[in-house]
């Protein structure tokens, strides 16, 4: 009896693990798609509205472009750190971004607009932090947590302002932010590339966002790396909050006003851009630059849809259909990897 | 190998010849018989990876044989799940495999409830269940939920499944591990009415005085391969034991350290937690501790709670380093007081597989790593690529996800994790499951190097060899308790398997 076959554990080693190797992944155009995708279909998609689109190549229209796309991007860019860290999403931004504008235009007029930022800061650790806790403490679904905040916030919103529309000076700093441009791109736009980079450093460069895309890898394995693993998922949610409420002045910013009603829809086109970007729903891969990618291919279909004449139930449907399609290419793909 | 032409009427109910199955190239059967007759309790045997789950397995349909054949009252058994229920096989799995939140009733006939129409006949489902559970003798309401029940009385249901089909052949695997010996004796007392009835049953346990006390007649496999038919009047508990190990002990003994413990590193008191029952355990620097015993007797639980990787319900860890007293609370405490952990499932508890080695590594390496909370990458990559050279990591592609390895470079890179913490006490359950011949090798030399570096260490292993070249002192545990503490100079493969399987040869 030789040493190697002593038992069975050996003996299947031996038999099925030949040489230690790396396996080779076959499906590898799917896989492609996963994860490349949407930078080709990005280009496609400008140089098709360039081409076959009157009045997309203009600088008004690409203005229009920048400024739509700015606050929803910065949105989608925070709630990324949400879907690494496999938390699905976060829902309540859009009562996030609705309450954080509607503080920026009303307690500025009454105290000021640091005043206004200070509070917009208290209510944003305030919803990052209970979602948090609900979520990364007590192991609540993201889901039903987040619809619950949104109804919570929203409901607060209505009964404190009324349902009414707050409008800010003409004369203002909020309306200067709001109009200022260099050249076509407005301020808020680059507010949304600051972010973007930030973002991306805390996420790729930083403990927390190593731990936060290792958390939506496995999560058990990493508790068991000695890992606070609540600190992760409320930090992912302080983040997402955090940049609402940026999104929330850019957004009261542009038009100088602001309603209860005026982020309706934000949470889905959010996810759009961040699934469509290639960020993984079930956690772990994906990054901030590819939300922002997927921001642009949103942004510029939903104009190409706009300038072609098409309703906004068409728009809705298309997105819709979208997100479909690329969240069964990343389910299809992780398929198709573990093979 | 045994012939059992001579056995006189009745004819076996089921004839299993020549069954074979490979898992990709790992042979898991060779060539295995099978007989039971009608109105038998028949044991069925061996150390953990024998093959009789594989065996039972493919007798219920589950999955099929690469070769040989089945025979049920006569008749050739086709392939499939279904045709073995209708042939009159039911398996009682080892997992629990209940609904939990649908109730008692609506489990014992999940999968076949009487309809008509498609509507299920509710009153007729409860009194088919009803029947069921009075023909094994167990009362509980049929209305109440399998979540409100107590384990025991969840396996009781699983079996009450079993019988509601009326089987010819019923097979229980290993069905006492959860059970209390009060419950047992129920349990053996059940089966023995059943066969009585003239049912055929297929006990497979790792309890040799259960199979003593109610077997006809007892198979005992080894390594996929069958050792042994034969009668349980004919036979000892101690030669069932034999055949079981059966390989001579070759032991690589030039391996063995001569171990120099130091002082207690760490020391636990009155440990409790589910399937744990008030262990004490202290491990030495410089010592490594094996924990030896069946697979479910408690040693994952165990080590699990000692670390906090779950919580305890009673009982203190305490670490000691240079004089130093450290609590150990939570498993971040743990980690911070410089305990590393290989846990039993590493694709489940030990990597994040949709990441890179370096990522691994890196995790609970990232305090050292980085610079007021910024991660530095050439520190990062320094680092792992030092770890990947120390575990052997083949091919050193530390930036490759981790799921791209094979299992023994995955398990090296979870020890290259903790390597890199250089700990004080470090937890390895099963390290070697599922891993290669070579890697094998090369992760007892980091085993031996941890501890000849002063580390305490503490491994699980099912693997028997295994576990008598590593360890300096061998506890075995039963039940969640610690049944015996042996030393290297007198663990052998006989002495851990007596005490692991109950059958109380030696004591301690």
């Amino acid at each position: 009896m030789s040493r190697e076959s002593e038992t069975l554990t050996e003996t299947i080693a031996v038999a099925s693990r030949p040489e230690a190797g790396i396996e080779k992944k076959r499906f590898s155009l799917l896989l492609w798609m996963a994860d490349r995708g949407v930078i080709v279909f990005t280009v496609l998609l400008i140089l098709a509205a360039v081409i076959f689109i009157d009045g997309f190549a203009t600088l008004p229209n690409l203005t229009d472009v920048f400024y739509r796309a700015a606050p929803i991007g910065i949105v989608a860019v925070g709630m990324t750190f949400v879907v690494i860290s496999a938390n699905y999403l976060d829902l309540s931004v859009v009562a996030q971004v609705a309450t954080s504008a509607v503080i920026f235009i009303g307690i500025s007029n009454e105290f000021g607009v640091f005043a206004a930022v200070a509070v917009a800061s208290l209510v944003a650790m305030l919803y990052g932090i209970v979602n948090g806790l609900a979520v990364g403490f007590f192991k609540a679904n993201a889901v039903i947590v987040t619809l619950s905040t949104t109804f919570i916030g929203l409901g607060i919103l209505r009964w404190l302002s009324g349902g009414s529309i707050f409008f800010g000076p003409e004369d203002g700093p909020i309306r200067a932010f709001g109009q200022a441009r260099f050249g076509p791109i407005p301020l808020s736009a680059l507010v949304l590339l600051l972010v973007t980079i930030i973002l991306w450093f805390v996420l790729t460069r930083t403990t927390f966002g190593f731990a936060v895309r290792a958390y939506g890898s496995n999560k058990s394995a990493t508790r068991l790396a000695g890992v606070n693993t609540t600190a992760v998922v409320v930090g992912a949610f302080v983040i997402t909050a955090l940049s609402a409420m940026v999104a929330g002045f850019v957004l009261a910013a542009f038009s100088n006003t602001a309603v209860s009603s005026m982020s309706d829809g934000y949470e889905f086109r959010a996810l759009a851009a961040i699934i469509i970007g290639g960020t993984s729903v079930f956690g772990g891969k994906g990054s901030v630059l590819r939300t922002l990618l997927g921001v642009i291919f949103v942004s510029v279909l939903t104009n190409i849809l706009v300038l072609s004449g098409i309703g906004f139930g068409f728009q809705q449907m298309a997105i819709g259909a979208l997100i479909v399609l690329a969240v069964s290419v990343d389910a299809l793909a992780r398929r198709a990897a573990k093979k | 190998m045994t012939n059992s032409t001579h056995h006189e009427p009745p004819a076996p109910i089921l004839q299993a010849r020549g069954i074979s199955k490979r898992f990709g190239g790992a042979l898991a059967l060779a060539d295995v018989d099978l007989e039971v007759r009608p109105g038998e309790i028949h044991a069925v045997v061996g150390e953990n990876g024998a093959g009789k789950s594989t065996l039972m397995r493919i007798l219920a349909g589950i999955i099929t044989p690469d070769s040989g054949s089945i025979r049920v009252g006569g008749d050739e058994l086709e392939g499939g799940p279904r045709a073995a229920i209708d042939a009159g096989i039911a398996l009682v799995h080892q997992e629990l495999s209940l609904v939990p939140e649908m109730t008692v009733a609506e489990n014992i006939l999940l999968g076949a409830p009487p309809t008509t129409a498609g509507f299920i006949r509710s009153r007729q489902l409860k009194s088919i269940a009803r029947e069921a559970l009075d023909e094994i003798g167990v009362t509980v309401d049929l209305d109440e939920p399998i979540a409100r029940l107590s384990v025991s009385l969840r396996q009781f249901v699983e079996i009450a499944r079993a019988v509601a089909r009326k089987p010819r052949v019923l097979i229980l695997d290993e069905p006492t591990a959860t059970l209390t010996p009060a419950e047992t004796d129920y349990l053996l007392a059940m089966l023995q009415r059943l066969a009585s009835k003239g049912m055929a049953v297929i006990y497979i346990s790792h309890r040799i005085p259960e199979v003593f006390a109610i077997c006809e007649a007892v198979t005992i496999l080894r390594d996929g391969h069958l050792v042994e038919r034969t009668e349980i009047a004919s036979t000892t508990p101690s030669a069932v034991i034999d055949a079981m190990v059966g390989r001579e002990l070759q032991l690589d003994l030039q391996v063995r350290r001569t171990a120099n413990p130091g002082d207690v590193v760490i020391s636990a008191r009155g440990i409790k937690a589910p399937n744990v029952n008030d262990v004490d355990l202290d491990v030495r620097a410089g010592e490594i501790v094996g924990l030896g015993g069946l697979v479910g007797a408690g040693r994952t639980e165990l080590v699990r709670a000692i670390v906090g990787a779950d919580p305890r319900t009673a009982g203190t860890v305490t670490m000691t380093v240079d004089g130093r007293r450290t609590v150990i609370g939570s498993f971040q405490s743990a980690v911070r007081a410089g305990i590393g952990y290989v846990p039993e499932e590493r694709r489940v508890d030990g990597l994040a597989l949709t990441m890179s080695v370096s990522d691994n590594v890196a995790l609970p390496n990232r305090a050292e790593l980085s610079r007021a909370s910024v991660l530095r990458p050439k520190a990062i990559s320094a680092f792992v690529r030092r770890l990947a050279d120390v575990v052997g990591l083949r091919p050193p592609a530390i930036t490759r996800d981790v799921g791209e390895y094979s299992g023994g470079n995955q398990q090296k890179v979870v020890i290259a994790k903790w390597l890199g913490r250089k700990p004080d006490f470090i937890v390895l359950d099963e390290p070697t499951l599922g891993v290669d011949v070579g890697a094998k090798a090369e992760i007892h030399r980091l085993v031996r190097e941890l501890a000849d570096n002063g580390a305490a260490v503490l491994v699980v292993s099912s693997d028997l060899p295994e576990l008598l070249e590593l360890s300096d002192v061998i506890h075995v545990v039963r039940d969640g308790r610690i049944m015996g503490t042996l030393a290297q100079s007198e663990a052998d493969e006989k002495t851990v398997m007596s005490l692991a399987s109950g059958e109380t040869l030696v004591g301690a």
